[in-house]
């Protein structure tokens, strides 16, 4: 039945996850090269593996899978919103996440620019240089941390604004309001630093760039842990969708569940934002994409959307480096025409036939 | 055995700033079907939900002997269900999905439906007409074939009480008349079904009336006197009739003897 | 009928000297927007909106005629004290108006010369992009000030920038160089200003004038690339050392490598009077920090 389909996709997803990774990695500054045949054959050209070896497995094979990972991370966090709020137009950002993290990326550039002026010329010999290679906290902590700890910050401050998630409705609206003055209060601060506008416009659009093995890891364990809570968490997702008072009279514990699901949302994004910034689309669209090939219920929703999510930030990556070799494209703008495209065509088969089902 | 299923008392409840219920004292009893009635705004549905524990209120509940707050919540959703008024509902769930939600209070955390729940499914889907499209969407069900999932969900509990607050919502006649056998088999196993309805004529079916008007009670009786029947007029005004027809007792409008009534003035 | 005739000769001939004196004292600046713009006299009072404008204004000797600026000029030191009248693209027109300005000098990217020009004031919209540009807008703010050895000062900034280049010790000639503006990666190419300026001083750029001014790259390009020396602000910095690949580049390796400060990027990034300054900034870090330059007596290898 359904149980059956569903299980069909994910093999289908991680198959497609598969077979763009191995694109994906034939992909780079060259456009596309045939990379995996010198991999494949060592003996056939010393030179060539060497430098084939050291291309993907140092800059290409993290970054492709460091897609699927924040693909992945994004899709979750995606379902998680849709059912927490019974949205179908709920994405990972509601909570004000994503202006947390911008703002915080803002901050950390403006004191970047500003703080270095300290430093003054003299210092280029040697203060600077200890800057570049030190591993101080701080410098490590950089833009990745300060965009995870501004999402996870926005967050608290959206649970604070609205005392609690008891009511959803006030969530939401909470989330709104964060996530507008926490813009707007961006704003202020590139207005007197608009040397950062370009660096904040990267990560506004989205990169893969800069994801080594440790990102890579990183959102991969953490999208394993959120998808784990998620998926003991599915069954209040499921009493939810049959309203408050339901849920409730099944004996969930509405409260603390709710709140878990925050978290796993704050998480799940932060870590993702913190990573690669903000790309739209992937978590709204990909709990779409999968409830138009199956209905299912939320534990494999779950499942199902990051795979989903993961193979649409994997093909948006990889053309976003191909198309325009050695130049990037946003990968934002990618996954909204690879995703938004797909949906539209939903749209317009499910108008024909009469009342479909999904959206 | 307890015969008293829920108990109510001093029970007051508001919502935002308005008192719905005044001071109410109740005693439903077990294994029988009890149906709330009154006009629109009387606090029917509020009641029901108080007593479902689902509302925050002022005095005490208690179910099956116990109080209410006594209860762990998933021993309490074991022996309570409840069935509410215009419930919403993802459209994305199958119709077997619905119903297996019902089981939530038996699941273990972490386990997979079990044989029980499996064969508790569908004996509810059965019993609701439902088992043959069990694999469509809610999505694509009529408001009616929805109604009957719902309900459906809320039998597969197989708790001993069963709180449903207009469950005839968009059923045509021949379900309501399937939902009434359903109703008087769940008393003669021994269950407790206690039910808000507006459609009098089906109310006038359950084994006791419980009238209400304005938050306060104003009888509760059994159906068959003729007491119960007076109160459940007075209740509407005297707007309606309650007569007897071919062993069953309708309620009939009472319709003003012309259309040219003398005007009293207020 | 001579007399009569004399006279006549006389009058046509001091109308027509009268006339050219007029012609002479009309000062017309065609701007980089097309506009030509009349001036009775040359202005005294003047608001830059473009921080590039007013150093060349101050370079040109006239920083007394300023009397506003926007926010973000930040050179010379006397300028700090003038009155800021917003930003570039967002001026505070009333704060503008109400210094009665004789000219406002701004970008070309700015819509706020409708609303000035309408208000009834003279607006020059110019904007130097490249090295060329630098010394036609300079020549043109002289024209329009009336600085009679415009040409001159920008001889001896042009000047300056040769003998930074000269200064370059042969073996950093043709040296890999790998400028980046911003994280992004946002790269500096060969047809931007900077790219401009690491070309006069010898510098090859690793990003061909093909790419545009200001290209963002797949950071694996530039692994690939490898160059022989990166340049990078200080905003660029953090996290370099974690980037994926880049520890494989001989650059990174050696520390050849130069961070330039907030202050010190302006310099390099405006393309305006002060780019002999950036020149000599650039080729500092050549002569300190590229592979083939002689490490300093005394150093260890």
């Amino acid at each position: 039945m359904n149980a059956r389909r569903a299980s069909w996709l994910v093999v289908g997803l991680l198959l497609t996850a598969l077979a763009l990774a191995a694109l994906g990695v034939c992909v780079g500054s060259a456009g596309f090269e045939n990379l995996i045949g010198p991999l494949l054959n060592p003996e056939a050209d010393p030179a060539d593996t060497a430098m084939a070896q050291q291309i993907v497995w140092e800059i290409r094979l993290p970054r492709t899978l460091g897609a699927w990972g924040a693909g992945a991370l994004l899709g979750l966090a995606g379902a998680v919103a849709q059912g927490l709020f019974r949205n179908p137009l709920a994405d990972p950002f509601l909570l004000g996440s994503a202006s947390g993290a911008s703002l915080g990326v803002a901050l950390a550039l403006a004191a970047m620019g500003g703080g270095a002026g300290m430093l003054g010329a003299g210092m280029m010999n040697s203060g600077v240089a200890v800057s570049v290679f030190s591993s101080s906290v701080w410098v490590r902590l950089g833009l990745t941390g300060a965009a995870f700890g501004g999402a996870v910050l926005a967050v608290l401050l959206t649970l604070l604004l609205s005392r609690g998630v008891q009511h959803t409705l006030r969530l939401l609206l909470a989330g709104v309001v964060v996530g507008v003055v926490l813009g707007a209060m961006t704003h202020l601060v590139l207005l007197f630093s608009p040397e950062s506008l370009q660096a904040m416009q990267a990560f506004m659009l989205g990169s893969t760039s800069f994801v080594g093995w440790t990102a890579c890891v990183l959102m991969v364990a953490v999208w394993a842990l959120c998808a784990l809570a998620a998926w003991l968490l599915a069954r209040v997702l499921d009493g939810l969708s049959l309203g408050d008072a339901t849920a409730r009279s099944l004996g969930l514990p509405l409260g603390p569940m709710r709140a878990a699901l925050v978290a796993v949302l704050a998480l799940a994004t932060g870590t993702a934002v913190a990573q690669t910034g903000l790309i739209a689309f992937v978590g709204l669209a990909a709990p779409h994409l999968v409830r138009s090939m199956v209905k299912t219920t939320s534990a494999r929703l779950m499942l199902l959307a990051s795979c989903m999510g993961g193979a649409l930030l994997m093909a948006a990556d990889t053309l976003a480096r191909w198309l325009i070799a050695p130049q990037e494209l946003p990968v934002g703008v990618l996954t909204a025409v690879l995703g938004g495209g797909y949906l539209l065509w939903l749209m317009q088969r499910n108008t024909r036939v009469s009342r479909g089902a999904g959206l | 055995m307890n015969a008293i299923a829920i108990e109510a008392r001093g029970l007051s409840a508001r919502l935002g700033d308005a008192h719905i219920l005044h001071n109410i004292t109740l005693a439903l009893p077990r294994a029988r079907w009890t149906c709330i009635v009154g006009p629109n705004g009387a606090g029917k549905s509020t009641l029901l939900k108080a007593l479902a524990g689902l509302l925050p209120h002022s005095g005490g509940v208690a179910l099956l002997g116990r109080p209410l707050a006594d209860w762990p919540s998933r021993q309490r959703a074991q022996q309570l269900a409840w069935l509410g008024q215009n419930e919403s509902s993802g459209d994305d769930l199958t119709v077997w999905d619905v119903a297996m939600l019902g089981r939530l209070p038996h699941q273990a955390w972490l386990s997979p439906p079990s044989a029980a729940d499996h064969a508790a499914v569908e004996r509810a889907l059965r019993a609701t007409q439902a088992w043959d499209w069990r694999a469509r969407s809610l999505g694509q069900l009529s408001g009616g074939e929805r109604q009957r999932v719902l309900l459906a969900r809320a039998l597969a509990v197989e708790a001993q009480v069963l709180l449903m607050d207009e469950p005839l919502a968009n059923l045509d006649p021949p379900h309501q008349a399937d939902w009434l056998d359903l109703v008087q088999a769940l008393v003669r196993e021994g269950k407790t079904v206690v039910s808000v309805l507006h459609e009098i004529a089906m109310a006038l079916h359950a084994d006791e009336l419980v009238v209400m008007a304005q938050g306060r009670i104003t009888h509760q009786g059994l159906c068959a006197e003729p007491t119960t029947h007076r109160a459940l007029e007075a209740v509407f005004d005297h707007r309606i009739e309650v007569h007897a027809l071919q062993g069953q007792w309708v309620a009939l409008p009472r319709a003003t003897s012309s259309l040219v009534k003398p005007h009293h003035a207020d | 009928m001579n007399p009569m005739r004399n006279i006549l000769a006389s009058v046509a001939l001091a109308g027509l000297a009268l006339l050219s004196l007029q012609a002479r004292a009309a000062l017309q600046i065609t701007d980089d927007l097309g506009v030509v713009v009349n001036f009775e006299r040359s202005p005294q009072r003047i608001v830059s909106l473009l921080p590039s404008l007013a150093e060349t204004v101050c370079e040109l000797g006239q920083c007394q005629r300023l009397v506003g600026v926007d926010r973000y000029t930040n050179w010379p030191a006397s300028v700090k004290t003038l009155p800021k009248v917003g930003g570039g693209l967002d001026p505070n027109i009333e704060q503008i108006v109400a210094l009665r300005p004789d000219v406002v000098l701004m970008a070309t990217s700015s819509r706020a010369g409708d609303r000035l020009r309408a208000l009834g004031l003279k607006v020059v919209a110019l904007e130097p992009k490249t090295h060329a540009d630098v010394q036609r807008v300079m020549l043109k703010i002289g024209q329009l000030l009336e600085v009679h050895d415009a040409q001159k000062i920008w001889r001896a900034i042009d000047a300056a920038v040769m003998a930074a280049a000269q200064s370059l010790p042969a073996s950093v000639h043709g040296t890999r160089v790998y400028f980046e503006v911003n994280p992004g990666p946002y790269a500096a190419g060969e047809s931007s200003f900077i790219g401009e300026t690491l070309t006069r001083l010898g510098a090859k750029n690793i990003v061909p004038a093909s790419l545009g001014p200001f290209p963002k790259l797949n950071p694996e390009y530039i692994v690939r690339a490898d160059p022989d020396l990166i340049m990078v602000g200080q905003r660029s910095v953090d996290g370099m050392l974690q980037r994926p690949g880049w520890m494989s580049m001989r650059a990174m390796r050696a520390q050849h490598l130069c961070v330039f400060p907030a202050d010190e990027s302006d310099t390099l990034v405006r393309p305006g009077p002060r780019m002999a300054e950036g020149a000599r900034l650039m080729a500092r870090c050549l002569t300190d920090k590229a592979p083939g330059a002689k490490p300093p007596a005394g150093a260890r290898p």
